[in-house]
């Protein structure tokens, strides 16, 4: 039996049970290079229908599937099971409310996103054409574009834990880092003023949990310390 | 439809505690050594009581001392607030920032008055 993968899943429906459980299943080894997510399709399909987990795209870039893997939270479609120790233990996101077994309510935090507004600010007419960057300009936002809001970085601050209601969390401030870096943003000193306070934006200490934990190599960390030391320079 | 968001908005408020911690912390970097360098000397018998005096006596020392205590209680406020902040989520969170305020502050002037006081 040495070809089979043992898992323990944590399993909680909030209607019915109590209090949260573990339970294991075992899934075959099946091809070299298995994805975590491919065990979990295995479970739901073949062995237990009544396992909830979301996942979409399967490939690292909607990050539906965030989840606390071997107590490190990851994306379970690009987590490779070779690497993990055995039994897997899979629990859902951390300090986020449960809704059924892997499946955590996002909607506070994407509450958190929407505060930063998330898109283009311009207040000058729109040119004919689109808005131009040059090649430096667009390398700015090389290291935050490529967040995929997965919920991974936030869920494992504990700065987030203690004071989620008001710290918006390492992905929102790697997105907000994003609008302030961008040439073509015209509203860089409301976003800044915005983000000016204890505990929205100095919150975090610099644990780094959320550098460790993005499934993309993200630093959200060294992005909240560019927000820091550019309303330093606004200042002094 | 998109939520709206219930927000309280920006305190404005974060950036001078973050640069006054940062700040205590490059005096104390720089001042705390001297004082344990001192300490080291009357250890190993370099200084002995009136030649630590001598230091201490001058009023230089003194004003090093000074912004020493003051780096240090701004320091320890700044930091022992956040953690307060951090951990204490009723109303007490202010209540007990004000009891250290209070009792750092009157630990910092007892020691501010031993500084200017001896040696006359």
């Amino acid at each position: 039996m040495s070809n089979m993968i043992k898992l323990e899943i944590y399993r909680y429906d909030p209607e019915k049970d109590d209090v949260p459980s573990m339970q294991s299943y075992e899934v075959p080894h099946e091809q070299k290079g298995m994805k975590l997510l491919e065990a979990l399709n295995y479970i739901k399909w073949h062995i237990d229908g009544t396992l909830t987990f979301r996942r979409s795209c399967g490939e690292g870039v909607c990050g539906s599937d965030g989840m606390n893997i071997n107590g490190v939270n990851g994306l379970a479609c690009i987590t490779p099971i070779a690497g993990l120790k055995q039994p897997i233990r899979l629990r859902p996101l951390p300090s986020m409310e449960v809704i059924r077994d892997l499946v955590v309510d996002t909607t506070h935090f994407f509450d958190q996103y929407r505060q930063i507004k998330p898109w283009l600010q311009t207040t000058s007419p729109a040119p004919e054409h689109e808005r131009l960057q040059t090649p430096d300009e667009r390398a700015e936002l090389d290291g935050l574009y490529e967040c995929i809001m997965c919920g991974c970085c936030t869920t494992s601050c504990p700065s987030w834990w203690w004071n989620g209601d008001r710290f918006m969390g390492p992905a929102v401030l790697l997105q907000a880092d994003r609008w302030i870096k961008d040439s073509r943003d015209e509203a860089t000193g409301e976003r800044l003023d915005q983000l000016e306070d204890a505990f929205k934006l100095y919150r975090c200490h610099q644990i780094m949990n959320c550098m460790e934990a993005c499934p993309k190599g993200l630093n959200p960390t060294a992005a909240i310390n560019h927000i820091k030391r550019t309303l330093l320079n606004r200042k002094s | 439809m998109v939520r709206q968001t219930r927000d309280l908005g920006s305190a404005h408020s974060g950036f001078k505690d973050w640069y006054w911690q940062r700040l205590s912390a490059v005096v104390l970097a720089v001042l705390l050594p001297a004082a344990f360098v001192l300490l080291w000397g009357v250890y190993t018998g370099a200084l002995d009581q009136l030649a630590l005096l001598d230091y201490l006596d001058s009023f230089v020392s003194r004003l090093l001392h000074t912004l020493l205590i003051i780096a240090l209680m701004i320091h320890a406020y700044m930091g022992l607030k956040v953690i307060i902040e951090d951990y204490i989520h009723t109303g007490l969170r202010v209540f007990f920032i004000a009891v250290m305020l209070v009792m750092m502050s009157l630990f910092g002037m007892w020691w501010l008055a031993l500084i200017w006081a001896w040696g006359g």
